[in-house]
């Protein structure tokens, strides 16, 4: 913890942003190496920043800007805080153990495989996605079983909404079955939307309309389908 | 209401370069986000350049978020403010656009909330916390906010000793600390 005084006077006025440039900067500086400021102060802006989120006009933002800001970095590098040089400079200043290269040398092999494949079929969908060029895109959430999954909602504004999905290929026997979700009474109700038993990064019709506002899920069932969902869904979107 | 450990997940993917987490975050906060920007910019052309310009930041700091300076969504929404401050400070004035006294007085607009962001309840909360703020004290916080004042910028348009001025934000600030304090 710092052992200058704490600016407990004028921490409040600091979240805020209301300070002068000279005060702000000196406050700054106390917090990044003061523990209990920067919990005072992660406090202070949790409050502030919730009762700006309610007092935050409520309008629709324009329909593509999710799918511009995707597309803008799906490609862009890695962020970093540190340049290679830095990077390099600090490997060369550790003293390395006689093992690492070996273990190095192996993990690269793996990683090189494992990535490849990840990549390419993350670069498959995201084209997939970047060949939209009509309509709304709406994602749908992965569950935490299967973080790995992707899927959007295309809302063409001609013709029908359809899905693309990235998931693997269903175990023998099953199939991707699609759900149109509709609000009924305080819940949802699912209505069958298609099954389909392939794998990767496809696209899939729905074969029930989509209402406007209405969601979308993606369960695993039976290949010959099923009525009701009987497994939780692997990609979901409550509304669209 | 968006699960806080679920953020951080998303804030990981990012700094790890997945444009899709990106798009995850802005599906958890671009509607607020949106809506925060569009209070204080003259525009929704304006809000819709600036809110490309946060989720880039986002993107370029997200190695550099640390859970204990805050929630995801402040993060989020601080780095928001701060580019449409940038931008008012720049673009802004050229235009001869600055936010009004009278239109940023009031910490807390009419408007309903997205309860994908703040569930109803906890929105009430917070409406009933700011309102039982005295006004001058909520007025400090509505120009300072939203209109990206400094006190001694407050204090020189409003005609007000600084002292007070900084006394209003104190007090309002702990306030809001002291009744919206996490409790869930």
């Amino acid at each position: 913890m710092s052992q200058e005084r704490h600016p407990t006077e004028d921490l409040p006025a600091y979240a805020l942003g209301a300070l002068d440039d000279d005060e702000r900067k000196a406050i700054a500086a106390h917090v990044e190496t003061c523990a209990s400021c920067t919990g005072d102060l992660a406090q202070l802006e949790d409050a502030l920043y919730e009762a700006a989120a309610v007092g935050a006009v409520e309008i629709e933002p324009p329909r593509d800007l999710r799918t511009r800001i995707v597309l803008r970095h799906r490609d862009a590098p890695v962020p970093s805080q540190r340049s290679w040089g830095d990077r390099v400079a600090e490997l060369l200043r550790r003293p390395v153990p006689a093992f690492v290269p070996l273990v190095l040398g192996v993990l690269l092999v793996v990683a090189f495989a494992v990535v490849g494949a990840s990549r390419q079929q993350s670069d498959e969908y995201g084209r997939a996605l970047a060949g939209v060029v009509d309509g709304r895109v709406v994602a749908l959430a992965p569950s935490g079983a299967n973080p790995d999954a992707r899927g959007s909602v295309v809302i063409p504004t001609r013709g029908s909404p359809y899905l693309i999905v990235r998931l693997p290929a269903p175990p023998a026997g099953k199939a991707w079955e699609a759900w149109v979700l509709r609000p009924a009474g305080s819940g949802l109700t699912a209505v069958p939307a298609g099954t389909t038993e392939r794998g990767d990064v496809f696209v899939m019709s729905l074969t029930a309309p989509l209402g406007a506002g209405e969601g979308v899920a993606i369960t695993l069932e039976p290949a010959t389908g099923s009525a009701q969902p009987t497994t939780q869904p692997v990609l979901a979107a409550e509304k669209t | 209401m968006p699960d806080k450990a679920d953020d951080v997940k998303l804030v990981e993917r990012i700094a790890a370069g997945d444009a899709e987490a990106l798009g995850e975050l802005y599906d958890r906060y671009g509607r607020v986000a949106f809506g925060v920007l569009y209070r204080m910019l003259p525009g929704p052309e304006a809000a819709e350049e600036v809110a490309q310009d946060a989720f880039h930041s986002v993107w370029r700091q997200a190695r550099s978020y640390r859970q204990e300076r805050g929630s995801v969504r402040t993060w989020l929404l601080a780095i928001c403010r701060n580019a449409a401050i940038d931008w008012r400070r720049t673009r802004g004035k050229r235009l001869e656009r600055e936010v009004t006294i009278d239109a940023a007085a009031e910490l807390l607009s009419d408007a309903k909330v997205d309860e994908r962001v703040v569930d109803s309840l906890r929105a009430e909360h917070v409406r009933a916390v700011v309102g039982q703020l005295p006004r001058e004290q909520r007025e400090v916080l509505a120009l300072a906010f939203w209109g990206g004042y400094s006190q001694s910028e407050i204090a020189a348009r409003t005609d007000t000793p600084l002292g007070t001025v900084k006394s209003r934000v104190r007090l309002a600030m702990n306030k809001l600390r002291e009744s919206l304090k996490d409790e869930r």
